[in-house]
């Protein structure tokens, strides 16, 4: 399989139609034809270019993980199961106004506020969510804004159109906050950069957040809607295994609901990922099962090496090392999540050499089947 | 618009035939005019709403075709001679009434039907003939072969009318109607007009006065008495004669527009001599003796008319009831092949027709010149497809429209009507309207998808209608809508006018056909009074109307109104000076690359926005750019700017 | 008044150009003027729907005999009158002849067509070339451009009337002319008499 030109209209056919699409927003926020809304991506007019930069970032359409590996790392693909980890360790804040709207351990928002006032960035592509528990894009500028951002969705969100949106001439130093598939799209970018938007190179950090599956927008918010009073809802929770809850933390108490319940709302492009601990961020994070109040934080990439330092010499993360239990049991499930991914992917394509949209030798794929 | 008033009998005037017909009724004595708007007959009701005071008629814009006939039979009633005029689509709309009047009979007042037909639908949604309706009601009917005839012929009617006792109808085409010529003028009547509905008809009757067609069948034996009075008339009409030899090779029997196109083609031939026209003015009933007296002119014969059939079934089916030994030529029309029996003719079809009859070979130019121009032609001349014009506000709503639809993601689409809106149909609108019927026919077909729910429909159906069409024919419609709860969004696009036909008035801008000043009837008032939900919106904020697209799609629960406010930009152009000054900022412009490919030329489809191939960028055409800066916020780069003018 | 004879009866002119031009303005101007110095005159138009941005063609028949149709015969036009570039060539295309005679304002004014991609406009030079090979005689009046310096487009109408006129091929003279000028146009009335002037200088300088 070899990367082919192609616009909006493979988009719809081959990546949204076909169910692969992860709105992760790399298509949409650039151009006046395909646009996000309510939970899926509209077609507004046909586009007549046949290379289109749609179809060149989305994450799922062809990707060389090792070329892509040798944008970040210089190194092809690797076998780790949670990918290139130059340190794997636990962190928590320390700052007490952030432990407070903090979904664990607060990590991500601590770095994304010491990369501003250090001025690494200037600016920050995350996800918000409102009052009626939606997920936006939005690019905050402050800690405050950061702050606001602070605590899982679990919904899939178009955050790269925010991205997309910036206009070419812009300066701006910038962060991004993605799951696996959106540092994917990023990466891609990085490796074949865009025009008529904000320079890729201006990103200069790249925060990855672990994820096993994410859940459909309309569908699952929907659901919530008729189930639960939305403005009463403080946060949201998936306790790891074996809780098998999906947790609702309200102003009046908690609620849980049945995982299984849930899992009904999954993206079915998920079945199709591979990446658990999005390998290809300068530092990815995620929770510590078992331990409350703590991150699993990954360090990949120099610049995530660097922001670590700076963060413990200022005292705004607390780290520790992270108990080999916890780390064994991360690599089993990393491991877990490709190797499902890798039978959904041929028994869907019904070729063992036809991956879809991944790029991997068959000798790495014949060593993950083992 | 001419003066068809002028004082000045025996004069030559370059007239339409609509004003010409509006002088004929002027000669006449007409005290009451009623029509709808209506190409090609718009300028009949609208020159005599000019001079409506100086003349002392009145003269009135109705809300649609069958109330301005209905007024018309009333001022009869009371002894006010009448007109109601209309474009092909209003018989159908007035059939039901005149079905009955032709029975009831008229007043005093002489009243005439004037209906100009648009064959090739030039400017309407049909072509229709509506001559075979004289037929088919038993209404007397004639069509003038010229300008001069337009107004003689509308004259004469009225004495007809009157002498007779029941309407008469006179069919015009586009051809006639809006093409000008000379038109010798009459004298101008200076008598006093009064109305008054007579409550006994005789003395020597005890009943009062009626006008019902019961009992019908006797009635119906009236009418054809009176039909036959017609005839009689018709007869000696000095509007039906021969032109030509005593001997001729080929007789054309022609009616209408058709006698100046007949005579065109012969005397292009130079067939003067050897081919006859017979020229028909009076067509229903049929002047049978003259038709008769002329037949044997030729053996062969040729009938020439626009659209349908009708003086050829007539005269074929008059010829069959004639003696064997009478003489039988050999018919030639649309029956046979040699003339269409659609679209317009023009005087080339005729030569053709001609030269195929009698086997001649016509060449009207150099041989080698025609290839050279037809070539050059072809390959030189790009298409011209029809568009709204720069500004139009219709522009921004179907663009609104076609975003909402797409955003909301269910197939959703536009059932249209009748207006300056119809060319959504094509790109101008983004190909968003979908069905397009008559007047009134979009919110009737929303109607029954409305309520097709329970048959798992579920698509989002919007019915767009002009303002003028609203009150026309839709206000039954939005009720059925209410009342069956059948769930559509009615979207009425106000903009102030009845646009296509001429900007005329109606009964949501004020103002009467007179120019006088009058109650509005608020088309957002009387949509609540009917108990619909009613959002108005300013199309030219695209974000604001497409949201609220949105949101009434996404409510559902039965029929909601989203009118679309904006004035014409015909209308406001003339008055006002350009709001904006809009230019393309070319450092911005990506044009043709990723992020636009040329949104603004390709698809937007502003005719004042030009794409600049050389440079790679879109451009505006001051000529034709009204400054309503739309296009800035379409832009999907920020390139296009507006500067207050 | 003694009507003059005309050099070929009918005379048949056509006056193209593109819906919102001012086409049936023209026609009307010429046709009210030859009216009143006694000539049977025809005028067809097309328009209603093709003013949304269409093409539009007055036929304007000019005879001493009698009342012509509305329509010129295929081949039959003496004088093209084209407001547009390629109107002008779509009308020889289907009414032109060896002998015609046609005055050409080369402003284009692109259909959405054009604009929209599907279609090429062709070059203009290329074009005024063509419609010369196809023409007795052509005069090029930029009556748009010399309507701008004027103060607005809008004076191109009265400038191309002018130009006619100023041309000699219609049996008319600026004296039968002006009065109707005066009592057609809605406003600006001096301004369009000096646009009329200009166009008859402008045609007269081609000479």
């Amino acid at each position: 399989m070899v990367a082919v030109a192609k616009g909006c209209k493979e988009i719809i056919t081959d990546v949204i139609d076909a169910g692969l699409c992860a709105l992760c927003g790399a298509c949409t926020g650039n151009c006046p034809y395909l646009v996000y809304y309510k939970g899926r991506i509209a077609l507004l007019d046909n586009c007549t270019l046949s290379d289109g930069l749609c179809y060149k970032y989305c994450p799922r359409t062809y990707v060389d993980m090792d070329a892509i590996s040798q944008q970040v790392f210089g190194v092809p693909y690797s076998e780790e199961e949670i990918g290139i980890a130059r340190e794997a360790l636990m962190a928590r804040t320390t700052d007490t106004r952030i432990r407070e709207e903090a979904q664990y351990g607060g990590v991500v928002t601590t770095l994304l506020s010491l990369a501003l006032a250090e001025g690494l960035i200037d600016k920050v592509v995350l996800t918000k969510t409102s009052d009626d528990k939606t997920a936006s894009p939005v690019l905050a500028q402050s800690e405050k804004e950061v702050l606001q951002c602070a605590g899982s969705n679990y919904m899939a969100c178009p955050v790269l159109s925010a991205y997309n949106q910036i206009p070419k001439n812009d300066v701006s130093k910038l962060g991004i906050v993605g799951v696996p598939c959106q540092v994917l799209a990023v990466t891609k970018m990085k490796k074949d950069p865009p025009i008529n938007r904000a320079t890729i190179s201006n990103v200069k950090l790249v925060i990855g957040l672990f994820c096993t599956w994410a859940l459909s927008p309309d569908k699952f918010h929907r659901f919530l809607r008729e189930k639960l009073d939305l403005s009463k809802v403080k946060k949201f929770d998936i306790p790891p295994p074996p809780a098998n809850r999906f947790d609702v933390y309200t102003t009046s108490g908690e609620i849980s609901l049945p995982l299984d319940e849930i899992r009904k709302f999954t993206m079915p492009t998920c079945a199709y990922c591979l990446d658990m601990t999005s390998e290809f961020a300068d530092i990815s994070v995620g929770s510590v099962e078992g331990i409350e109040g703590w991150n699993t934080v990954i360090i990949r990439t120099t610049v995530g090496a660097e922001l670590m330092k700076a963060a413990k010499a200022k005292k705004k993360l607390e780290t520790d090392k992270l108990p080999s239990g916890n780390l064994t049991h991360l690599k089993e499930a990393a491991l877990l999540k490709k190797k499902r991914a890798l039978k959904e992917i041929i028994q869907r394509s019904g070729d063992e050499n036809n991956l879809i949209y991944v790029g991997l030798s068959p000798e790495f794929v014949k060593k993950l089947q083992d | 618009m001419a003066n068809i008033n002028i004082d000045a009998p025996g004069t030559s005037q370059l007239f339409m035939g609509n004003e010409a017909i509006a002088r004929g009724a002027l000669e006449a004595g007409i005290g009451f005019a009623a029509a709808y708007p209506g190409t090609p007959s718009s300028e009949i009701l609208g020159s005599l709403a000019s001079v409506a005071k100086e003349t002392g008629i009145y003269a009135e814009w109705s809300v649609n075709e069958k109330v301005a006939m209905e007024a018309a039979a009333g001022a009869s009633f009371a002894g006010i001679r009448a007109l109601a005029a209309m474009k092909q689509n209003g018989i159908n709309v007035v059939s039901d009434f005149l079905a009955n009047l032709v029975m009831s009979g008229i007043g005093k007042g002489g009243l005439v039907l004037v209906s100009c037909d648009d064959p090739s639908a030039i400017s309407s949604s049909n072509e229709q003939d509506t001559r075979p309706i004289a037929k088919w009601l038993d209404i007397p009917l004639v069509e003038p072969g010229d300008f001069q005839e337009a107004k003689d012929m509308t004259k004469w009617l009225f004495d007809l009318s009157e002498e007779i006792g029941t309407l008469f109808m006179l069919r015009s085409v586009t051809r006639i109607a809006h093409a000008r010529g000379n038109v010798v003028l009459g004298e101008l009547p200076k008598k006093e007009r009064r109305a008054y509905f007579d409550q006994i008809h005789d003395l020597k009757s005890v009943m009062p006065t009626t006008f019902m067609p019961v009992p019908s069948p006797l009635r119906h034996f009236f009418l054809h008495m009176k039909m036959d009075k017609a005839r009689q008339k018709f007869e000696a009409s000095r509007f039906n004669r021969y032109v030509g030899p005593d001997k001729a090779d080929l007789l054309i029997v022609t009616c209408g527009s058709c006698w100046l196109y007949s005579q065109d083609a012969v005397k292009t031939l130079k067939l003067e001599d050897k081919v006859g026209i017979l020229k028909l003015g009076t067509l229903w009933p049929l002047p049978e003796k003259f038709v008769e007296s002329h037949l044997g002119k030729s053996q062969k014969v040729l009938f020439v008319e626009e659209i349908d059939p009708f003086l050829e079934r007539s005269i074929m089916e008059f010829v069959a009831s004639l003696p064997s030994t009478s003489p039988r030529p050999t018919f030639y029309g649309k029956r046979s092949g040699h003339i269409n029996a659609y679209g317009e003719l023009n005087p080339d079809l005729v030569i053709k027709a001609i030269s195929n009859i009698l086997g001649l070979t016509y060449q009207p130019r150099d041989a080698e010149y025609s290839d050279k121009a037809e070539a050059a032609a072809k390959s030189h001349v790009p298409e011209r497809s029809m568009t709204f014009c720069a500004g139009c506000p219709h522009r921004a709503t179907f663009w609104a429209i076609k975003n909402a639809l797409k955003l909301d993601g269910r197939n959703g689409f536009v059932t249209g009507d009748i207006g300056c809106y119809s060319i959504a149909l094509g790109p101008a609108g983004f190909f968003q309207v979908r069905t397009m019927h008559c007047m009134g026919g979009g919110a009737g077909v929303a109607n029954g998808l409305g309520k097709l729910g329970q048959f798992g429909f579920n698509q989002p159906v919007l019915a767009v209608v002009g303002d003028s069409t609203f009150y026309h024919a839709t206000i039954p419609a939005l009720i059925n809508g209410i009342y069956n709860q059948s769930d559509f969004i009615l979207v009425i696009l106000d903009n102030s006018a009845t646009a296509m036909t001429g900007f005329q008035p109606h009964p949501g801008t004020g103002m009467t056909a007179m120019g006088e000043p009058t109650k509005v009837v608020s088309m957002e008032a009387l949509c609540r009074s009917l108990g619909a939900r009613v959002k108005v919106c300013d199309p030219f904020d695209l974000k604001h109307t497409t949201t609220t697209l949105l949101d009434m799609m996404a409510e559902g629960g039965g029929a909601k109104v989203a009118i679309m406010r904006r004035q014409c930009e015909l209308v406001r152009g003339k008055k006002e000076k350009p709001p904006y000054k809009v230019q393309v900022d070319t450092e911005k412009c990506i044009g043709e690359a990723c992020g636009c490919d040329r949104l603004c030329t390709r698809v937007f489809l502003c005719p004042a926005l030009i794409w600049d191939k050389k440079a790679g960028k879109s451009k505006i055409d001051e000529v034709i750019c009204t400054g309503c800066g739309v296009c800035t916020d379409i832009c999907p780069q920020g390139a296009i700017i507006k500067e207050a003018a | 008044m003694t009507t003059k004879q005309l050099a070929k009866d009918p005379l048949n002119l056509i006056i193209t150009g593109v819906g919102g031009q001012g086409n049936v303005m023209i026609s009307l101007i010429i046709g009210n003027a030859l009216v009143r110095e006694g000539y049977s005159v025809t005028v067809g138009e097309t328009y209603g729907a093709s003013q949304r941005g269409g093409p539009v063609m007055s036929h304007v028949r000019i005879s001493k005999e009698t009342q012509y149709s509305p329509f010129i015969p295929d081949g039959c036009a003496d004088i093209i009158l084209g407001m547009e570039p390629v109107e002008t060539l779509r009308m020889l295309g289907r009414y032109g002849n060896p002998n015609v005679l046609t005055i050409i304002n080369p402003r284009p004014i692109y259909s959405i067509d054009v604009t929209g991609g599907q279609a090429e406009y062709p070059d203009l030079d290329k074009l005024v070339q063509t419609v010369k090979k196809l023409s007795a005689k052509t005069w090029v009046i930029n009556a748009t451009e010399e309507a701008q310096k004027m103060g607005s487009p809008m004076f191109a109408n009265a400038i191309l009337i002018g130009a006619v006129i100023g041309s000699g091929v219609l049996p008319l003279d600026k004296k039968s002319v002006e009065p109707v000028l005066c009592e057609t146009f809605p406003k600006e009335i001096k301004t369009n008499i000096e646009a009329f002037n200009q166009g008859m200088r402008l045609i007269k300088q081609l000479r």
